[in-house]
């Protein structure tokens, strides 16, 4: 994961809100994951729905901190644990790295 | 971000699960249904269409609801099952489809592999196709409903099979438990519970067991006996339905469960989330123990 990787939501997860709690459904799902849901805590509820397949990761770290007064530092250690959990049940991909004008 | 297969932390009162009667139509006559006095035209007539049933559907998504069970008669003898189905599972519900299995194609089945269920439970009440058939009143159900076992389980579809138990099948109770547990990884669930008809009419009781003959049906085996002690021995909980839990019948009356019709709410009039909220709360259950919530009235009881 870099600050201009770019990632899209796996269309076959339907994201719920039930009861106040964010939940992802996989709709097609494989034996290993039979009967699961995934429950996002709420900053990564947040950060999922920040997820749109256009925006690099750091664009979102950046927005989401001035908006929630809260370190980027933080929120990039944050973000990076969820999408690893993400990435690992295929509930997002890497679509594309932004172009970074610094280099 | 957890994994989970269910909700740990939810409200005291809040529309979890679902169980939607979408139809009375069925292609068998079990001997002990109770809702097949209402497979008839001038009843199926009256019954939610798609387009009722989706709206209707998307007021539970919206509210909350995150497990629902497509119940019947029987389910697939909709034309537009599957347009209800995809429609509940595109839209994150947990869905559980109880079936009789014999309407199941291969094509069913892929389609169910396609877009997974939460589980399907298939009706098996008899081991031979004598018993079997003498309870659905349907020749060759029998094999249909074995071929539609095999089909889910070729796909891997999670599968439970349950029998009601009766004056007519007692005899071949293990047999059926046998033949699941040699299936693998297949729940199952014997009921012995008989309810009257929609109509109130008493047929199902013609073939209810009583309390010798369960007893010493459930003596035949290590499990169910267990289970049935269990049952015995502790006090039982307060009725919880209204909470968390609610029910709507094939033409769009919500009420607090399926054993419970004697007040709805018309989900065609009105909204679910009034329904819910507003109504629901002040339907009576005659099980329920006046301490199980303040947010729903137990001291109202039915006539």
């Amino acid at each position: 994961m870099t600050p201009s990787t770019i990632y899209s939501k796996n269309p076959d997860f339907v994201q719920r809100d039930v009861a106040g709690e964010c939940i992802l459904v996989p709709i097609r799902r494989t034996l290993t994951e039979a009967n699961s849901i995934y429950v996002l805590n709420e900053t990564g509820a947040a950060l999922w729905n920040r997820i749109d397949g256009a925006s690099p990761i750091q664009k979102i770290v950046s927005g989401f901190a001035e908006e929630y007064d809260t370190t980027e530092e933080q929120l990039g250690r944050d973000f990076e644990a969820l999408l690893a959990d993400l990435l690992l049940i295929h509930a997002v991909e890497e679509v594309a790295t932004a172009h970074d004008p610094s280099r | 971000m957890i994994q989970a297969d269910k909700l740990r932390h939810l409200p005291e009162r809040f529309p979890v699960a679902c169980q939607w009667e979408i139809t009375c139509r069925c292609n068998l006559q079990c001997v002990m249904c109770y809702t097949d006095c209402f497979n008839r035209p001038e009843f199926v007539r009256q019954e939610l269409t798609t387009s009722e049933i989706l709206r209707i559907m998307d007021q539970l998504t919206e509210a909350g609801t995150l497990e629902l069970c497509l119940t019947g008669g029987e389910p697939m003898a909709r034309t537009d099952f599957f347009d209800i189905y995809d429609h509940a599972i595109r839209s994150g519900f947990l869905v559980t489809v109880f079936t009789n299995g014999t309407l199941m194609t291969e094509a069913h089945a892929d389609r169910f592999a396609a877009l997974l269920p939460h589980r399907i439970e298939i009706s098996l009440h008899g081991a031979t196709q004598e018993t079997f058939e003498r309870i659905t009143q349907g020749r060759g159900s029998h094999d249909r409903c074995l071929q539609a076992i095999r089909l889910l389980l070729d796909r891997n579809i999670p599968l439970a099979l349950k029998t009601t138990a009766m004056t007519l099948n007692q005899h071949e109770i293990i047999a059926i438990k046998r033949y699941v547990a040699s299936l693998g990884s297949v729940g199952y669930k014997l009921g012995e519970e008989m309810r009257p008809e929609l109509d109130g009419g008493a047929g199902p009781f013609h073939y209810s067991l009583s309390e010798q003959e369960l007893t010493a049906l459930n003596r035949q085996d290590d499990d169910l006996w267990a289970e049935s002690c269990q049952q015995k021995s502790v006090d039982p909980s307060p009725c919880r339905s209204g909470m968390q839990r609610f029910h709507i019948d094939a033409y769009g009356q919500l009420q607090l469960c399926s054993g419970n019709r004697t007040h709805s709410y018309d989900l065609r009039a009105g909204s679910f989330r009034e329904g819910f909220f507003e109504a629901l709360p002040t339907y009576g259950c005659p099980w329920k123990a006046p301490a199980v919530s303040e947010q729903i009235q137990p001291t109202v009881h039915h006539a």
